[in-house]
């Protein structure tokens, strides 16, 4: 198990090139992950896979023909004249773009925070948690009446009038700030956890050799918790993109996004090879972008 | 030390953001009339209501504890995922990645439909009678949650250097106990935020829910979307304030006791790792 | 030929919870006064086992629960969907177990064509073949009766505050102007009763599946966009109490229960609109089906019907002679419970073709990202 001095040497601190030499965790950890991943998600998955090359038949059947007819018509879409799908990602990803900026804002400083200062610091991230198991959906209509000009805080505060005249009930900026709230701890969890483990006293005797604050910020806090900015924008970018409840409840139901948009395949139109079709290429392109994501990450992790 | 004190201040508005609809929920919980935006006077009585009605409790029920299943087992196989990807060859890490992505990516409506025909049709062939039920939600649940902790916890897990397994490795210790030993202690937070991520989204998870639950089973958001389209009632913002006071009953516990065994981690890093 | 057949897939807020509050009220009165001897055991063979019973939510009164146990000892399960598309993604999906389903017509014509019905066993349902009216049997969706039994029935139209706005519309094209001018209209969010109404309105069928026709449509509601509040099929009545909107595309019940609490009118427009039915239904792979047959021929005495009705407000299936004297005696007279005949014979029932449905969810799509 010794490993030999050349190898010890290449062991930097952070080095996790991929199948570099020297022990390391077994492989076959993985093994139960997959194995769940495989038979439970890929199978599944398939379905999904085979369904999108198929035809609705009648109220709702699929023949499975193996056409390519689903896949034909969003590429005329996507390209076309008359984009409507192509619109309607784009305003998801729009959604999804704004809701991971505005939850990292709002966030970062409260990671930072309990990170640092705090003296209670697992008591006070439970904290962060705990609004969130009650139920999303009480929570958003919980909003609907706090963004309601008639929310009994703003008739005491004799506000009601200015409230009313921004308009924020059923529109999008209600939904941002829904987003906002309902995916902030998915963004601060995976903060704190990185900045967590960053050694304060080195940001400290920065700023004792005379960087300004800012300075020792970028140059050592940052780096370090930029593997948790990362995780927490994807844990908050991901499922955003399928967001559809939020907009339902609390932008007055008058926006399409790509998440209802396939439902609504599903449900109301019945046409399982087209909504398959969509998901696939929803699942695809995140896919692909995730493993951008993720060599990106890999070069990183070799240059720390 | 003033920006010590600004982001405090900061701190505190956050959580005034973060518990603002708790407060109202907890509030228009004790409101006397139904209408949640006029205050009827207080009243205790939709607790009442809330306990007993047996869909609420039984819900609630089974809820936490499909979610508490779901954390557990979400956290072993992501831990172990964790553990096993960052120095993996390439070949076989970016499919594993992929696939792991990939139960990230899915929407939900999709999911959980593929799941339902999926269950049917192994129940069928294994010729079980009913296979729907609070397992199949688990094992849905758990889909997704594994890559949620196996996210969490690799982010942090090469972040931190792994000198340490290393040196653990090279002098014999096998993988069980350079883990309790050396890389649990570091990776606990981690491991923790993502298991906690685990159980909120199993707990409140409605869609996938939904359709791969059995006519026995009824999860709390299941049971409340029902109520819902209706508008919130009464006794389901007493539920949520049940549910809200013994979470914050539980965490405030649960970390008393931590702090007594004296797993209390406050600032207690290794410098250069 | 009779007039039948629903559409629409988020009914729960017609199940109008507010209607079922104060009426409540009047079932515990009616029940009070009856006891529960009186309800007969309705010749189930089963006395005893559970039925499922997959429904809408507070779709039926809490007594009717109550009282059915009482009679024929089966202990009544309750699951819930919200919408009729869910119900049938679950049972395409293979779900099993439920005893008793209520899908809206359109959705058990689709479900018998999938073949996921059970055929019904009349000879245990007496009660139904004794005392409903003619009108409600043999329906358009399932022409022999073979798996369903009528529910409840009503109208769609349109409400408003009659506080708020000045004028009071008959029509359809009144409504849209009016939605132009006031900016504060709601709807309720299924494109077969949005897309149809204006159909109508511009002197098509409730049912078209025309492309030029459809392409009309679609142009006058993104025209209606802008000045739309919000989409909302089960709390769009909600915000015309709270006066979010004055106006609202709606179910005849929630525009009863809205007058119940504000100054408000619901009409069926002079140029038509829908007339909608709900069915009982036993899904295919039903444990307990006797028991869902229990039920129904339970719900199908007049005084249990009547608690019903007082419940949902809306329309009952059994012959109308029989309702006085019960819970739903008042309601009798109620124009919008049980519009006059004249009303209900410009009403069409949703026959949409598969293709129509495609192409209304097409425009809805359209109509939602602009």
């Amino acid at each position: 198990m010794a490993s030999t001095e050349a190898e010890a040497t290449e062991h930097r601190r952070g080095d996790t090139r991929a199948g570099a030499g020297g022990p390391r965790y077994p492989g076959w950890l993985a093994l139960p992950a997959v194995t769940w991943y495989l038979l439970f998600f890929l199978v599944p998955l398939g379905f999904i896979a085979v369904t999108s090359f198929g035809e609705v038949v009648g109220f709702s059947d699929v023949a499975y023909t193996w056409t390519l007819d689903n896949y034909r018509y969003l590429w005329d879409d996507f390209f076309g004249d008359f984009h409507l799908y192509r619109d309607i990602y784009f305003e998801t990803f729009k959604l999804s773009v704004i809701g991971t900026l505005s939850t990292l804002v709002i966030g970062f400083p409260l990671a930072y925070y309990i990170a640092r200062y705090a003296k209670h610091k697992t008591l006070l991230l439970l904290l962060v948690i705990v609004p969130f198991w009650t139920s999303f959906l009480i929570r958003a209509y919980a909003w609907l009446i706090i963004l309601d000009p008639e929310f009994p805080v703003f008739r005491a505060l004799g506000i009601s009038g200015f409230v009313e005249s921004h308009e924020l009930l059923f529109t999008p900026k209600a939904v941002y700030i829904g987003v906002a709230y309902n995916y902030l701890p998915l963004m601060v969890l995976p903060l704190y956890a990185a900045l967590e483990r960053i050694d304060w006293s080195l940001v400290e005797a920065a700023q004792d050799l005379g960087d300004p604050p800012w300075r020792a910020f970028r140059r050592i806090t940052l780096p370090l918790a930029l593997p948790g900015v990362l995780a927490g924008s994807l844990l908050v970018f991901i499922p955003l993109t399928g967001e559809y409840i939020i907009p339902v409840i609390l932008g007055g139901n008058k926006t399409f996004y790509a998440g209802n948009l396939i439902a609504q395949q599903f449900l109301e139109s019945r046409d399982w090879p087209l909504g398959s079709a969509l998901a696939m290429v929803v699942i695809g392109a995140l896919t692909i972008a995730l493993l951008v994501y993720a060599r990106a990450l890999g070069r990183q992790e070799q240059h720390s | 030390m003033t920006g010590r004190r600004l982001l405090g201040g900061y701190a505190v508005l956050a959580y005034v953001f973060l518990y603002a609809p708790i407060a109202v929920v907890v509030v228009f919980a004790f409101n006397g009339g139904r209408d949640v935006l006029y205050w009827q006077g207080f009243s205790t009585k939709w607790f009442e209501t809330a306990l007993r009605t047996p869909e609420i409790t039984n819900a609630l029920k089974l809820s936490i504890l499909i979610a508490l299943g779901n954390a557990i087992v979400a956290c072993v196989l992501g831990t172990m995922l964790a553990l096993a990807l960052p120095r993996m060859r390439p070949w076989i890490r970016t499919p594993i990645d992929a696939l792991a992505y990939m139960t990230l990516v899915t929407p939900e409506i999709v999911f959980a439909i593929a799941a339902l025909v999926f269950f049917v049709q192994a129940g069928n062939r294994l010729g079980i009678d009913s296979p729907l039920g609070w397992h199949t939600i688990l094992i849905a649940h758990v889909v997704f949650n594994a890559s949620v902790v196996a996210l969490v916890v690799r982010a942090r897990f090469v972040s931190m250097g792994q000198q340490l397994e290393e040196a653990s490795f090279d002098l014999g210790a096998g993988p069980l106990s350079t883990f309790r030993q050396v890389t649990l202690p570091r990776l606990a937070p981690a491991i923790l935020a993502g298991g906690l991520l685990a159980f909120t989204f199993s707990f409140d998870d409605f869609i996938t829910s939904f359709f791969v639950t059995g006519t026995e089973s009824e999860t709390l958001p299941i049971y409340i979307w029902g109520q819902l389209r209706f508008g919130v009632t009464p006794a389901i913002n007493a539920t949520a304030a049940m549910m809200l006071a013994f979470t914050l009953v539980v965490v405030v516990v649960a970390y008393l006791v931590l702090r007594r065994s004296g797993q209390e981690r406050d600032g207690a890093t290794l410098p250069g790792v | 030929m009779s007039d039948e057949i629903t559409i629409w897939e988020q009914p729960v807020s017609r199940r109008g919870f507010v209607a079922g509050a104060t009426a409540a009220a009047l079932a515990a009165a009616g029940l009070g006064r009856l006891g529960g001897d009186a309800f007969a055991a309705t010749g189930a063979a089963n006395a005893g086992g559970t039925l499922f019973y997959y429904n809408w939510a507070q779709y039926v009164n809490p007594k009717t629960y109550a009282a059915f146990e009482k009679a024929t000892g089966i202990k009544v399960k309750k699951g819930f969907y919200d919408s009729n598309e869910t119900l049938h993604a679950k049972l395409k999906g293979g779900a099993r177990g439920y005893d008793l389903v209520c899908p809206t017509g359109y959705m058990t014509k689709v479900l018998i064509a999938e073949k996921r019905l059970q055929a019904l066993d009349w000879s245990q349902l007496k009660n139904v073949t004794k005392n409903v009216d003619p009108k409600f049997h043999n329906t358009a969706d399932d022409p022999k009766s073979t798996y369903s039994v009528v529910k409840d029935w009503g109208t769609t139209g349109f409400m408003y505050r009659t506080d708020k706005i000045k004028e009071r519309p008959t029509s359809w094209k009144e409504f849209v102007a009016l939605t132009k001018k006031y900016s504060k209209t709601v709807m309720v969010d299924s494109s077969p009763e949005v897309v149809g109404s204006i159909a109508t309105m511009l002197g098509y069928s409730y049912n078209t599946d025309n492309q030029e026709e459809l392409d009309e449509v679609k142009k006058v509601l993104l025209d209606l966009k802008p000045h739309i509040v919000a989409l909302h099929s089960s709390n769009y009545d909600t915000l015309i109490a709270k006066g979010k909107a004055w106006m609202g595309l709606g179910w005849n019940g929630d525009g009863l229960a809205l007058a119940a609490k504000v100054p408000a009118q619901y009409v069926v427009a002079k140029e038509g609109g829908e007339i909608w039915i709900d069915y009982y239904n036993i899904p295919e792979g039903a444990s307990n089906p006797d028991a869902a047959h229990a039920w129904i021929d339970f719900v199908y005495q007049p005084k249990i019907n009547g608690l019903e009705t007082s419940y949902t407000y809306y329309g009952s299936p059994l012959k109308r002679s029989l309702l006085k004297g019960t819970a739903a005696g008042k309601l009798l007279t109620d124009k919008v419970v049980f519009p006059p005949a004249a009303t209900v014979k410009k009403l069409e029932t949703n026959q949409v073709t598969a293709k129509g449905t495609r192409l209304r969810e097409r425009i809805w799509t359209e109509f939602k990202a602009s």
